[in-house]
């Protein structure tokens, strides 16, 4: 029986010694060691009589952090993945896609293990806010560029200051309005416009006050009373006017009121009067005036238990040109223009652009930069047309509405689009904020509370959300 | 059984080995021989990982920032006891814990004694559809019970109105947010049931047999002879589910998102800790609040190992 | 005779109460399942509906289509439509407004249409029945469910097979052995389950990533052939409940421990060792974290859990899709475990035999 023991012993030795072993190298020196073993396995497994293949560097891509790793847009990248190694002798591209909700936890242990991916992507502001830092600037590798298919506006959007410029505009995406024709049709009302600056068809302004009006009168219970009528039944609501479809409260507030932050200029937490009175219009239109879904109808299966505009029950939603991903089953929608917030006339159009990074820690930046290229310039065509997005190329637009349209045969005013792309939130409603994680968590706490609350006092919350965003900014310093 | 935690056990390891028979030391041998799969892997992949994370809990390790990792000594456990937050996860873990343990434990006894009654008629159809919830994917089950339990338009409501019951707002309300999570609990405890069936099967027959001649009724012979023998798997059930209901939080996370929300009332221990790990990239804190977790777990899986022989009922007793 | 009679009586009577005996528990256990299943039922419905049923408020609870009519290549959908003259009409709705409509008669295309006054809203539909049963053929594809399949069944049975073998002989280790410092090694091995997971995940990934497993089967497979803390408890657990003097007996007649686990031990307990088996297999079926941590870059080697959350897009969420693909997912388990216990119930004979 000692030498069961002695077996034993040993074995245990060499674990130990096998742990030993693999412990992760201390931080200063990762660089020195891992490329070896990145590349061994590629190299194995390429066939031996090929005549000397320069040696493969491995890219990974990772997708999910924003638009991209729904079952339906993954062949279509996994096409442009195959096209991109059957043409590069130098790389082999590997992407991974990871569903958005745990996509951030994957890269967190990814990146924390010392295994990060080179690119990732699709990406808008508010998926990379909490990576910041993390990006590698592209300018020393771009070269002889060609600038000339970029708006200056969009290119300089991604350089930041100390960090260089981390992206190339692939994806813009302008916040419109959304309409059901049917219902307006059913209730008789007019369309609303679609060119910035004109008024709606009785000749008032196009502003927030008359979108209500519009959303009111389309708010119907079951029994056919819209939500004027002293008959309306708040609780047996089957179609609502208006909804802000899929954002944040910043989002909110900027998609009707206009650009502003949780924070100014020297770090402190802040709420407009403009933004207070936003916030107290979407309550008042949840929990008094009915014509806004509070949680409850969000959730359920009136509203297609969360895509509340493609369930056919709500005749307004805002949302950005992304929504066309998630568009099926409304057959006559088309776009209008953001009403204007004041008398003035003013408008802000909320914007979002998607693009791909690179991390810092690769390996083989001049590699990783050869496919983002690839992504934003050969691919772009493609890709976008998986994700839904309006090319940041100047020369793509064309040939993406035009395939938009064979998608959308009930005919689009694609031009609302592009005009709003003059009247873009600055700041960004997706802008950093310091503490960034739980920062956002808070804002969205406070979403959660009055979309579901009746009866709250919502100015009270609202002081309450910027105190406690003073706690988190000042956790940060 | 011997008391689980004898003083002496360490002491026995270390110094009593030189006084064991050659019979007993055989014994030991062959029981070290049967243990080893398990050492070796504990070794292998456990033992590393869990003292790493135990030197986390005194970092300030960043996920993104591996970099910056300093020594932060007590820094993070002294910042847990002063959260006020960290008080609201407690009490939240230990209230849901206090209301679905007891049926966690008596749901599935209940379950399984329907399916061994002997005069059940398609009793592995039976079975199959009992079991059957616990295959179901989480997400699909969240989404299941969340479209069952719209307020609106979910099937309870709809079925309480129609005899005249209002029904309630059950995942956007605090006071029946509780209720919700242990109907849809009630659809986790698959394994438990055939645990225990299978123990209730191994059951000797002339155990009944002698307590149909003393004249015992049903319920006599369910309360002294089929509780008393499936008590090993009550014990085990009890000591998972409690390790288990105090890092709960995954299913609330799905329904309810990362929030506590309805009003912090999904604010869970383990939401909190998967939270500060994840979102917010604080391994340090995190692991602070695993070991926190670990040390009461601990404490808890001991006080529960002691009331043993009390209670649970082993054959093969005295091993 | 007269006694005779009687007791036939009586045994006809018995067998007549073992009989409503047997039924009435049936029915009771027949009303606890259906109460306790019908969510499956929403899932069902739910899987074969599209998402203009499920958005439907006024829609029956079956997966049902309005019925239309085809008017000048419009589909237009068809109401019950009473009239002044007291019928009701099947009409279908052209032009939709607030207080009155326009309907035409499919019957009578003739007489063109109709204005009706009205609120439509409170009129009822015609409705037909009609499943969706396409979701099922497009979750099949979509997620190319053979792949995921069968990565699966290898990753859950091999995982199984090396559970077995080891939580096997190290629950037998701690049940029926007298090892110093044993408490402390049992211990030991709960902790390991008491420590959240989310904690240890980055310092396994780096073991893992070290040893190259990343983006290969082996991180799901191998570490189960090292026994674990659940199964081996339970194991302990079902193997305490088996009299010692049966091994002992054993013992005196010369048998190895080795002969005693699998002449004594392992016959007496095949329910909890099946029933251990179906829990690794039906984990190891749903288990979605940690092939996605290991996987998430070879989607050839991907099994079917992390196919079914790609459904749960935050933003765009296909509750049918999502459920359409779970209940294929459900498909081979269940079959697994409705086979699994036909074992399970011989060995139910089996040991009331030998006890």
């Amino acid at each position: 029986m000692k030498k069961i023991l002695t077996v034993l012993f040993s074995l245990l030795v060499i674990a130990a010694m096998l742990l030993a072993a693999c412990k992760p190298p201390a931080p200063a020196a990762p660089e020195a060691a891992a490329p070896a073993e990145e590349a061994a396995p590629v190299e194995e497994a390429a066939p031996a009589e090929e005549a000397a293949p320069p040696e493969k560097v491995t890219i990974r891509w990772f997708v999910g952090l924003g638009t991209g790793a729904n079952p339906e847009h993954i062949p279509g990248q996994e096409e442009v993945v195959a096209r991109f190694n059957e043409t590069h002798d130098n790389i082999e591209l590997v992407v991974e896609f990871v569903e958005n909700s745990i996509a951030p936890d994957q890269l967190k242990t990814q990146i924390a293990a010392g295994d990060p991916p080179d690119i990732i992507g699709p990406v808008g502001w508010s998926g990379t806010n909490e990576f910041s830092g993390l990006f590698l600037d592209l300018e020393p590798y771009l070269g002889a560029f060609d600038w000339g298919d970029f708006d200056a506006d969009s290119i300089n959007a991604y350089r930041l200051e100390g960090e260089g410029l981390l992206g190339l505009p692939f994806a813009v995406f302008p916040s419109m309005i959304y309409y059901n024709r049917d219902l307006f049709d059913e209730a008789g009302l007019a369309y609303p416009p679609q060119n910035y600056g004109d008024p709606y068809a009785d000749g008032d302004p196009w502003t927030v006050e008359k979108l209500e009006e519009l959303a009111l009168a389309l708010t119907v219970d079951a029994n056919g009373n819209d939500a004027n009528s002293p008959d309306f039944d708040p609780k047996n609501i089957v179609q609502f006017g208006y909804h802000s479809q899929w954002t944040d409260p910043r989002g909110q507030a900027a998609a009707l009121f206009g650009a502003d932050n949780f924070i100014d200029d020297e770090g402190n937490a802040v709420l407009s009067e403009r933004w207070r009175s936003a916030f107290n219009w979407y309550y008042e239109g949840m929990h008094v005036k009915h014509f806004m879904p509070n949680t409850t109808y969000q959730e359920s299966d009136l509203l297609a238990a969360g895509n509340p505009f493609d369930s056919g029950n709500v005749a307004i939603v805002h949302c950005h040109l992304w929504y066309t991903c998630c568009l099926g089953n409304v057959p006559n929608w088309d776009m209008a223009v953001v009403p204007s917030y004041n008398d003035a006339g003013d408008v802000t159009v909320k914007l979002h652009a998607d693009t791909f990074r690179i991390f810092a820690s690769t390996e083989n930046p001049e590699e990783a930069v050869e496919v983002l290229l690839y992504l934003t310039g050969e691919a772009a065509g493609d890709l976008l047309q998986i994700y839904g997005g309006m090319p940041g190329r100047i020369s793509l637009q064309e040939e993406f509405f035009a395939t938009m349209d064979e998608r959308f045969p009930q005919g689009v005013n694609w031009d609302v689009a592009v005009q709003g792309l003059a009247y873009p939130d600055v700041p960004n409603h997706e802008s950093n904020l310091p503490n960034y994680a739980k920062a956002y968590d808070r804002i969205g706490a406070f979403q959660t509370l009055y979309e579901s609350t009746p009866d709250l006092d919502i100015n009270a919350e609202l002081d309450n959300l910027v105190a406690d965003l003073q706690v988190i900014f000042d956790e940060a310093k | 059984m011997t008391t689980m935690f004898s003083e002496f056990t360490l002491r026995n390891l270390r110094f009593t080995r030189g006084k064991l028979s050659k019979l007993a030391r055989r014994e030991a041998n062959w029981g070290l021989l049967f243990l080893s799969p398990w050492i070796i892997g504990f070794f292998l992949w456990k033992f590393l990982p869990m003292i790493a994370s135990l030197v986390f809990s005194f970092t300030s390790f960043n996920l993104l920032h591996r970099e910056d990792v300093q020594w932060a000594g007590l820094e993070n456990y002294i910042r847990f006891f002063g959260d006020p937050l960290a008080g609201v996860a407690i009490k939240v873990s230990l209230t849901f814990a206090l209301i679905s343990l007891p049926i966690g434990i008596i749901q599935p006894i209940l379950m399984a004694a329907l399916l061994n009654q002997k005069s059940l008629r398609w009793k592995r159809i039976f079975t199959t559809l009992f079991y059957m919830p616990k295959i179901v994917p989480m997400v699909s089950v969240v989404y299941i019970w969340q479209g069952v339990l719209n307020a609106r338009t979910g099937w309870v409501n709809i079925a309480l109105e129609s005899i005249g019951i209002p029904g309630p707002d059950w995942i956007n309300t605090v006071a029946w947010i509780y209720p919700a999570l242990v109907l849809i609990g009630l659809w986790g405890v698959g394994d438990m049931m055939l645990y225990t069936l299978a123990t209730m099967q191994g059951i000797p027959t002339e155990l009944y047999e002698a307590a149909r001649v003393d004249g015992a009724g049903a319920f006599a012979t369910f309360w002294h002879i089929t509780i008393p023998m499936i008590t090993p798997i009550i014990f085990y059930n009890l000591v998972l589910s409690s390790i288990g209901i105090l890092m709960y939080f995954l299913v609330p996370y799905v329904l309810k998102g990362p929030n506590g929300d309805p009003g912090n009332a999904t604010w869970f221990y383990g939401m909190y800790l998967y939270k500060e790990a994840f979102a917010y990239s604080d391994m340090g804190m995190g692991a602070t609040m695993a070991w926190i977790l670990f040390l009461f777990a601990i404490v808890v899986t001991i006080i529960l190992f002691s009331t043993q022989k009390y209670w649970v009922f082993y054959a093969a007793e005295e091993v | 005779m007269a006694i005779r009679t009687d007791r036939s009586t009586t045994l006809l009577s018995n067998r007549m109460r073992v009989f409503l005996f047997s039924a009435s528990l049936t029915l009771f256990a027949l009303i606890i399942i259906s109460t306790y299943l019908s969510p499956f039922g929403y899932m069902t419905v739910t899987a074969i509906k599209d998402r203009s049923m499920i958005a439907d408020p006024n829609a029956p609870i079956l997966p049902s289509k309005e019925a239309t009519f085809n008017y000048e290549g419009q589909e237009l959908a068809v109401y019950l439509v009473p009239t002044e003259d007291g019928k009701v009409h099947e009409w279908a709705i052209l032009k939709k407004g607030r207080e009155e409509s326009t309907f035409i008669d499919p019957t009578n295309l003739e007489a063109g249409p109709t204005e009706w006054t009205g609120r439509w809203r409170t009129l009822e539909r015609v409705w037909s029945v009609s499943p969706v049963w396409e979701n099922f053929s497009e979750a099949w594809k979509g997620l190319n469910m053979p792949r995921l399949l069968r990565n699966t069944l290898v990753i859950a049975i091999t995982g199984s097979i090396g559970t077995l073998i080891s939580c096997i002989a190290v629950a037998y280790g701690f049940s029926r052995f007298r090892i110093p410092g044993k408490n402390i090694l049992f211990m030991a091995l709960i902790s390991t389950i008491i420590l959240p997971e989310f904690v240890t995940i980055v310092p396994t990934y780096v073991v893992f990533e070290r040893i190259g497993w990343i983006g290969t089967w082996l991180p799901l497979i191998i570490p189960h052939f090292f026994a674990n803390a659940y199964n081996v408890f339970l194991l302990r657990q079902f193997f305490m409940t088996i009299p010692k003097e049966l091994d002992e007996a054993a013992m005196i007649d010369g048998a190895s421990p080795m002969r005693i686990l699998f002449s004594v031990i392992l016959p007496q307990s095949i329910p909890a060792i099946v029933a251990v088996g179906m829990f690794h297999f039906m984990w190891s079926w749903n288990d979605f974290f940690q092939p996605l941590l290991y996987l998430s870059t070879e989607r050839e080697l991907q099994p079917i859990s992390i196919g079914i959350q790609l459904y749960n897009a935050r933003y765009f969420a296909q509750p049918h899709m999502i459920q359409a693909s779970s209940l294929l997912g459900l498909l081979v388990p269940i079959i697994i475990f409705f086979l699994a216990q036909r074992i399970f119930m011989q060995g139910i004979v089996f040991t009331g035999v030998e006890k």
